[in-house]
């Protein structure tokens, strides 16, 4: 899409909302994603850099953004690479931006992406910066191995101290046993206080809040189907920025969405984490690569270089919840508090975008939103939030079809509902997306 | 100091050979104890069963849904209906159990019975008809509560003996499950008192309330509710005075206290200084020393808390002292320092803290203790003055109740203590195994009543002496 398309893709009729004077404001110009693949597929020789890299190229390239305007980078990731954490920067420097971009990188577990994106917001409304590109990348095929600690503390000192002799070393050989102490570690998706794996907090929560198996598969393949349809307009193009891979093929689509599946394909497969479970590797998100880059504007220095912006955040809100009771409750109490600060209710937000870690735990969550008791307690209010219509849910389908690079799905998400809000003539979306740690999040995106 | 027995427990083998050999010695069971703060959900993941149609369904419902437990309603469908909001506020949904057999393979951290309902005594039966089938379900370390309305405020004579009757049966029920290291008690709930509940379920449904059994514990609105009951460190901002705290019981307690938020003041005798001052760098509070039966003491316990800390909050009188011998061989130095000690000196610096520094919604904890109800031979001295602290106690409370300050005793067993290491082991022996949990108990859980008792949620509890005993034998 050529700049010029940008400026005029405005729609007759659209309502234009004046921002409140005096106020500086924030804005979504656009945003950009590569293909999201399942990990160990396509993207295994690409690692979170270079996949970042590539969502920010074709940001830069789609948006024809002026070089020199970029103030600054904010990424969000969640498998960091050891040696070079900080990823924002090193997309800038391998882009060629100027050195004067200048970069950092956030981690809020699965809220990432939409940390980075907050956070660029709250920069460029505070005055810190004009244009920032936000987003988030992961690369779950690239995540480190881990070598134990004790593997570390026994040999540092002699490899870094550099006077060991190889009796030393055969000497520290021998305090490391048993062998299986020091063989490095798979990483595991576990919580560090509770060791509880996110699948198994998944199935605890689906258990506590009646969330059947039927319901699960019904709501992954209506993710499925809704993913697929985006992907065969061509709604996802909007979006979705063919990748090269270092060995020189081209990705051009979502590899995990199956427009093919069926409830009873879903029904047929085994649960994961518990024998008499309901949690599939059919109605979770699975393990992916991927990265999505979103470009943020203050509203004046949009306009002034001739962009169309799309939407402005109307209000965000993080929560913590003990990750020992439900983990992934986070955003029945993030997305409500998200909508008092915009001084809206449920019902008027036109479209809901949730991050579907598990189909069990967004079912979760609206039944949580559903509950008037769970208002009361949780919330202080003397109503329910309210029933989410499924109509307006996920409208491109979710985490579970299309995958969950952790740091990408928060710009993933930023991303489609603003075009959305333009492409379906609505005036807010309300999203939703809850992290490890018990952490949760909630954001209001309104047309701009 | 340490346990053969419970040590040899431990062991499942030779836990089963004692079984199979079918030797007479009881083995008792390691007690799971609370080593955290004050968590939100105490009961997290504990499965509770809770029957009988009494009055306090609701409170039960929102109480336990609340702390985490795993409801299982022992009824029909409309004995559900109070759990049905804060199950689902808490994502704790209750699972319906019909009256009889429980289902294969469910154990019990906890049994709950609201016998409030009971007016009569033919209607005992209903303890029976679920206690009968359901006790064999309960957990190692697990709990039973059994909840009343107290005999004296029932008019009916039938309906007062009803209420008197759940006391020896929860006595009784402790006993039989307390080689198991479960617990047995009885709340006996005030009309009008429900709000104050909540906290004495909590407390006594956890690991806190380890070596409390066979009590009866009395819920009432007499002492000026608290403004707040907060869950978790509740003692935040309170000062909390211990005396006696340099060791044992006394330093246990400030260090829960201090757990809890508080900053305490570690008071004890000049001589220990050393100890005195190690607990309080320990906990981050304050040392005080001050020999509490210094004719002097009320007035500079009073003007150092009022300089320091424009006030008190918390009151525990631990410090104490044993002068054993036969009435016969007493001599008149070893009766004197006994009930000085002990009581006197309990007497006058309790009346000057409550004519100063101890502000409204305060709490006062005394120590009594089983020997001081029984009375034992060799401690005529030292019982007199442990029984003494009942009376001062009661008649204390109504009297402090309109400022909200409660007054209770806490009354220990065979504690775990230097003092108890140096008895003689028979004598030791015997003390341990006398007891429903057949074992000693440990400073901390002592520590843990008194703790509890200082939170502003045991507004409900006053006047009142809870033993920590493990269920001895002897006391009242």
């Amino acid at each position: 899409m050529a700049k010029s398309e940008v400026k005029k893709g405005k729609k007759a009729g659209a309502k234009k909302k004046a921002p409140k004077s005096g106020r500086r404001r924030a804005v979504v110009v656009g945003g950009v994603r590569t293909p999201f693949l399942k990990a160990f597929t396509g993207f295994t020789k690409m690692d979170t850099i270079a996949l970042g890299d590539a969502a920010t190229r074709a940001l830069l390239e789609r948006f024809e953004v002026p070089r020199q305007e970029i103030d600054a980078i904010v990424w969000g990731g969640v498998i960091l690479p050891g040696t070079a954490p900080n990823v924002a920067r090193e997309i800038a420097l391998d882009l060629g931006l100027p050195h004067s971009a200048e970069g950092m990188t956030v981690t809020r577990a699965c809220a990432s992406g939409l940390q980075a994106v907050t956070l660029a917001a709250a920069a460029i409304e505070r005055g810190e910066a004009d244009v920032v590109i936000a987003g988030g990348s992961d690369s779950t095929s690239n995540a480190e191995l881990k070598v134990p600690q004790k593997v570390v503390h026994t040999f540092a000192p002699l490899a870094l101290g550099g006077k060991g002799s190889p009796m030393d070393y055969l000497a520290a050989l021998s305090q490391l046993m048993p062998i299986t102490d020091i063989l490095p570690r798979a990483p595991k998706i576990a919580e560090r206080t509770t060791g509880e794996v996110m699948g198994e907090a998944a199935e605890r929560m689906a258990r506590r809040h009646g969330v059947t198996r039927e319901e699960q598969d019904d709501f992954a393949f209506r993710s499925h189907q809704r993913a697929a349809e985006a992907i065969g307009s061509g709604r996802f193009d909007q979006e979705v920025t063919p990748v090269e891979t270092p060995d020189g093929r081209w990705i051009h689509t979502d590899g995990l969405v199956r427009g093919d599946t069926s409830v009873d394909k879903l029904a047929k497969l085994r649960p994961v984490f518990a024998k008499d479970g309901t949690v599939t590797a059919g109605n979770a998100s699975p393990l992916t690569d991927g990265a999505a880059a979103v470009l943020l504007m203050s509203e004046d220095k949009a306009r002034a270089l001739g962009y169309t912006p799309l939407a402005a955040f109307r209000s965000w809100a993080y929560v913590g919840v003990d990750p020992a009771d439900q983990l992934l409750m986070g955003p029945a109490l993030a997305m409500p508090k998200a909508l008092a600060r915009a001084g809206m209710r449920l019902s008027d937000a036109d479209l809901v975008d949730m991050h579907e870690a598990f189909a069990a735990q967004v079912l979760s969550v609206l039944r949580m939103l559903s509950s008037r008791a769970f208002a009361r307690e949780r919330l202080g209010t003397d109503e329910a939030v309210g029933d989410v219509d499924p109509a307006s849910l996920n409208v491109h389908g979710g985490s579970v079809a299309i995958g969950h690079p952790f740091g990408a799905t928060g710009a993933r998400m930023v991303t489609t509902m603003a075009n959305e809000l333009s492409v379906a003539d609505k005036e807010t979306a309300l999203l939703g997306i809850c992290a490890a740690g018990g952490l949760g999040a909630g954001a209001v995106l309104e047309r701009v | 100091m340490n346990d053969f027995l419970l040590e040899l427990g431990q062991n499942p083998q030779a836990r089963r050979l004692i079984k199979s050999l079918g030797l007479p010695i009881p083995v008792p069971q390691v007690l799971r104890r609370s080593h955290s703060p004050y968590e939100e959900r105490p009961l997290a993941e504990r499965a509770v069963v809770v029957a009988g149609a009494g009055e306090l369904g609701s409170v039960l419902g929102d109480t336990l849904s609340r702390a985490g437990a795993n409801p299982h309603v022992v009824g029909d469908e409309a004995a559900l209906e109070p759990w049905r909001d804060p199950g689902e506020a808490f994502g704790r949904p209750a699972t319906l159990h019909a009256p009889g057999e429980p289902p294969e393979g469910l154990r019990a951290d906890a049994l709950v019975f609201d016998a409030t309902g009971i007016g009569r005594p033919e209607e005992l039966r209903t303890l029976y008809d679920f206690f009968h089938p359901w006790i064999g379900t309960l957990e190692k370390s697990g709990r039973v509560v059994v909840l009343g309305r107290p005999a004296g405020r029932r008019s009916r004579q039938a309906a007062a003996a009803a209420s008197a009757a759940l006391e020896g049966f929860t006595r009784s029920v402790a006993k039989e499950v307390g080689r198991q290291g479960a617990t047995g008690n009885v709340v006996y709930v005030e009309p009008g008192a429900e709000e104050r509940l909540p906290a004495v379920l909590r407390f006594l449904l956890s690991d806190r309330s380890a070596y409390v059994t066979t009590q009866p514990f009395f819920v009432t609105a007499a002492a000026k509710a608290a403004d707040r009951r907060p869950l978790t460190r509740p003692l935040e901002g309170r000062v909390a005075l211990v005396t006696g705290a340099a060791r044992g019981i006394g330093a246990a307690t400030a260090e829960l206290m201090a757990q809890e938020g508080a900053h305490v003041v570690v008071l004890d005798r000049p001589a220990d200084d050393g100890p005195a001052s190690k607990v309080a760098r320990a906990i981050g509070g304050s040392v005080l020393l001050v020999d509490v039966s210094d004719p002097e003491a009320p007035e500079r316990i009073v003007s150092d808390l009022t300089e320091r800390f424009g006030g008190v909050d918390v009151v525990v009188h631990n410090a104490g002292v044993t002068r054993d011998k036969t009435l016969r061989r007493m001599k008149p130095e070893h009766w004197d320092q006994a009930v000085d000690i002990n009581l006197a000196s309990v007497v006058r610096i309790t009346d000057a803290l409550l004519e100063g520094p101890l502000r409204a919604g305060g709490r006062i904890v005394m120590l009594s203790s089983i020997a001081g109800l029984a009375g034992n031979v060799g401690q005529t001295n030292y019982a007199a003055s442990k029984s003494g602290i009942v009376g001062l106690v009661e008649n204390l409370a109504p009297k402090t109740a309109e400022r909200g300050i409660t007054v209770n005793a806490v009354a220990p067993g065979f504690i775990e203590t230097r003092l108890t290491a140096a008895m003689p082991v028979v004598i030791r022996e015997a003390a341990r195994r006398m007891s429903a949990l057949g074992q000693g108990g440990l400073p901390e859980d002592v520590g843990q009543v008194i703790t509890f008792l200082s939170t502003p949620g045991a507004d409900g509890i006053t006047g009142q002496v809870v033993r920590v005993c493990g269920g001895a034998l002897v006391g009242k």
